[in-house]
């Protein structure tokens, strides 16, 4: 652990990252202290400019607070960014594992279903289910996750194909242990340092893509996320430009903050790297 | 030649100058460019009421008569009409060397077979407006006597372009009249030709050379722009790409710095008092947890309306006071009543529930609802929060649903399969027109939009509407309206919310075509470009 701390830490950007990234995750531990009430909370002050009656942020077309939103959408991106990598990791490795342990016709039928997913555009096919199913929360991490684990697939697929016919599986082999553990206890660990470092990256994808929906009007209209925030300020931006600024540049420093932290990750984790200075 | 043309240029330029001295500044020629926001499915106005088609439709045809801003009748295709002693025998008389774009003469038999097999057949509001004609007279090719089985003094209200346009008999005649070639490629008698639809982008219509108004129209030429995006409608307006915005196309907050900072740009709320939206919530009367007109009292009690007014339409608008538009109080037909509060009042509207036996559980929250809204963009989404936000605090706990129009006129109007939906109507210019059709058993029409979702059906109420129906008398109908207004404000199947203020956006450039009272649904005839 020490070592990888080391040389995680040799990475300057991915400290950078980490660092914003904590700071927003404490965000959103913090938001129901700092801001109590319900973000969706009117006021009797539309649009007051940052600073303004008691609005750090300014407030929105219906006086509602966008720091406070920004507090609670926080909470919003980054469990749907989780939530939604989780099952895309979980659905991708059963998918590449299958595909690439066994080879042959499993192999091509699995890899043929991922085809199909992946020659529709993803941002795309995510607006197309969310409209199909009711924009809510649980569409949303559903269109995220179906967009993206064919990543996943693929690139487990190809380190089990790597790996299966290495010696130390052979000795499993001989040693008569079943497939599934073979595959759970032996293979998936030694390719876990590639997962960890698209899942990372899948995050800040997931935020992008839920901000995105929102923006188009797809998403939860009784969850506060950022995305929410800049669809509502949109139309307002020559009037007051603060409704959609904040949330944007909380978007993009976020997504940065896990970009630089999945690249960290990336470094630290490749043994091929492991003596770049 | 050349010097010839340059002398007749320089003519024409020296009485346009002269004109203009005089005060009169109307000048032929010119196009106008305006914004039509969402495309129409067809120009079929005959068919349906649908607001972009109105925007075009009364350019191309006419209608028996126009309305001032006083409401008064103002001649078009009828040079007069005249109402027998008993109410029942309407005469017509038409105007005479009236054709259509394709030529044919306009007749009394273009008028019987419009009210007679189009408008009370697949009209939208038709079959209310010409319910008591039985039958059309032609005596002659210019004289159409109405036979009216009952008084309807409401008739005279509904006959401008948009609202009952005259089709082309020998168009429509024999034919499935929603299926016909006339809704995409329209022939009327109005002062504009149809000549193009570019789908997706504009629709072009051309001066009417025969047009029977002397020297009119002034215009050559109006193009309707399609634009989806609603940034890029106020960019265009503001660059003088188009001149002219109705009905919110370009959003109020737009159009207010527009207006402040452009100096040929301004904003007027004229132009829509025979149209008189009203937005409202209706409820489910049938099941659901709005079966109560209590629980229905309070949410009309709680909801602040001055400030949804104030902060979602920018001071646009006016708090509802009752069932009908205060627009109704020049004919004597309107009454504030009790269960509006201007500003709402959440003790008042917790204490209706307390009464009412519904008890706070442990989070403060009495019942579940879910709330529809009108898909028609951003104000209504913030218009749906903030009366979310509001019934949290009289313990009604709601959650928001938001879905494309065909999803949501089918979940309201075919399906009945919602709770509370938040939505706007046009009144029109008489509650026989434009508020019946709400609460009447009658209207009680699955699969036709925007009548009585609330399956609200009470037998006293609609005696009550047949009486205003008919009653030629006017301070006997305000009797009936009052009562009408009693028993709505007490059982709230619809809670009106405010009156709606659209505003026009336009050039002052363009002049004549914001100040009439049917504003951006009139004729165009009389616009003209400085």
């Amino acid at each position: 652990m020490a070592d990888f701390w080391k040389r995680f830490s040799r990475n300057h950007q991915a400290v950078l990252g980490l660092l914003i990234l904590c700071c927003v995750i404490f965000l959103a531990a913090i938001a129901n202290i700092i801001y109590p009430g319900d973000p969706f909370l009117y006021s009797k002050f539309p649009l007051s400019p940052p600073g303004e009656n008691g609005f750090l942020l300014g407030s929105d077309s219906i006086g509602r607070d966008v720091a406070s939103g920004i507090a609670h959408g926080a909470k919003t991106s980054l469990l749907i960014g989780l939530i939604a990598t989780l099952a895309a990791v979980f659905i991708g490795v059963i998918f590449g594992a299958f595909a690439g342990y066994y080879g042959g016709i499993v192999d091509d039928i699995l890899m043929r279903v991922t085809e199909v997913f992946q020659t529709i555009p993803s941002f795309i096919f995510a607006i197309l289910l969310v409209a199909i199913m009711k924009p809510s929360i649980e569409s949303v991490v559903i269109a995220i996750t179906v967009v993206s684990w064919p990543a996943v697939a693929r690139l487990v697929r190809g380190e089990f194909l790597a790996l299966k016919n290495r010696e130390f599986v052979q000795a499993c082999h001989t040693l008569g242990m079943g497939d599934v553990r073979i595959m759970l206890a032996e293979i998936l660990p030694n390719c876990l340092s590639p997962i960890i470092v698209i899942g990372s990256l899948m995050v800040a994808t997931a935020i992008l893509i839920e901000s995105g929906l929102a923006f188009l009007g797809l998403g939860d209209p009784n969850v506060m996320s950022w995305g929410f925030i800049i669809s509502d300020g949109r139309s307002m931006l020559r009037v007051a430009w603060w409704i959609c600024t904040f949330p944007g540049i909380a978007i993009l420093i976020t997504v940065l903050a896990i970009n630089l932290v999945g690249e960290g990750l990336n470094d630290a984790l490749n043994p091929r790297l492991r003596e770049r200075k | 030649m050349k010097l010839n043309r340059y002398v007749k240029a320089a003519l024409t330029a020296a009485a346009v100058t002269m004109v203009g001295s005089l005060g009169h500044a109307q000048q032929a020629g010119g196009s106008l460019v305006f914004l039509v926001q969402p495309e129409p499915p067809t120009m079929a106005g005959y068919v349906s009421t649908s607001g972009p088609i109105g925007l075009l439709g009364p350019k191309i045809y006419d209608g028996l008569f126009d309305y001032d801003n006083d409401g008064k009748m103002v001649p078009m295709l009828a040079e007069s009409v005249d109402v027998s002693a008993d109410g029942k025998t309407v005469t017509f008389k038409l105007r005479k060397g009236v054709t259509w774009h394709d030529g044919e003469a306009f007749t009394s038999e273009d008028v019987q077979f419009t009210i007679m097999d189009v408008l009370k057949k697949v009209h939208p509001r038709g079959p209310n407006s010409f319910k008591e004609v039985s039958s059309i007279d032609t005596p002659d090719d210019h004289t159409a006597i109405f036979n009216l089985d009952n008084p309807a003094p409401y008739m005279l209200r509904a006959l401008s372009s948009y609202e009952s346009p005259m089709v082309p008999k020998h168009h429509l005649e024999g034919q499935d009249i929603k299926a016909a070639k006339l809704a995409n490629s329209p022939i009327g008698t109005g002062p504009f030709k149809f000549v193009e639809w570019k789908k997706g982008q504009y629709i072009r219509l051309d001066k009417n050379e025969n047009y029977w108004k002397d020297g009119r129209p002034y215009l050559d030429r109006i193009v309707g722009r399609f634009v989806p995006d609603a940034s890029t409608r106020a960019a265009a307006m503001e660059k003088g790409e188009v001149l002219y915005a109705a009905y919110n196309a370009v959003s109020n907050v737009e159009a207010v710095r527009l207006n402040k900072e452009k100096d040929d740009i301004s904003i007027t709320t004229n132009g829509y008092s025979m149209i008189n939206p009203m937005a409202l919530i209706e409820f489910n009367t049938k099941e659901g947890p709005f079966t109560d007109a209590a629980v229905r009292r309070a949410i009309s009690t709680a909801i602040d309306r001055q400030y949804m007014i104030d902060t979602i339409f920018f001071g646009y608008g006016k708090p509802a006071t009752s069932a009908l538009s205060s627009n109704f109080g020049a004919t004597g037909l309107h009454a504030a009543m009790p269960n509006y509060p201007a500003n709402g009042d959440i003790a008042a509207a917790n204490k209706i529930l307390d009464d009412a036996g519904y008890a706070k559980d442990a989070n403060g929250v009495r019942m579940k609802a879910m709330f529809d809204l009108i898909p028609y963009g951003e104000d209504w989404k913030r218009g749906g929060q903030y009366i979310q936000q509001v019934l949290g605090e009289i313990g009604i706990d709601v959650e928001l649903r938001y879905e494309d129009v065909p999803t949501w006129l089918k979940r309201i109007y075919h399906n009945y399969d919602f709770e509370m939906n938040l939505n706007y109507f046009y009144q029109l210019s008489d509650p026989v027109l434009g508020v019946h059709r709400h609460y009447g058993t009658n209207m009680i029409r699955q699969g036709t939009h925007f009548v009585n979702s609330s399956r609200y059906s009470n037998p006293e109420l609609d005696a009550l509407l047949s009486a205003g129906m008919t009653e030629p008398n006017a301070e006997k109908r305000a009797a009936v309206y009052l009562d009408i207004q009693k028993i709505l404000a007490n059982d709230m199947p619809v809670v009106n919310l405010f009156e709606l203020e659209f505003l026009t956006v336009y050039n002052t450039k363009l002049k004549g075509a914001y100040d009439s009272a049917m504003g951006a649904y009139a004729s165009f005839g009389d616009a003209y470009l400085e």
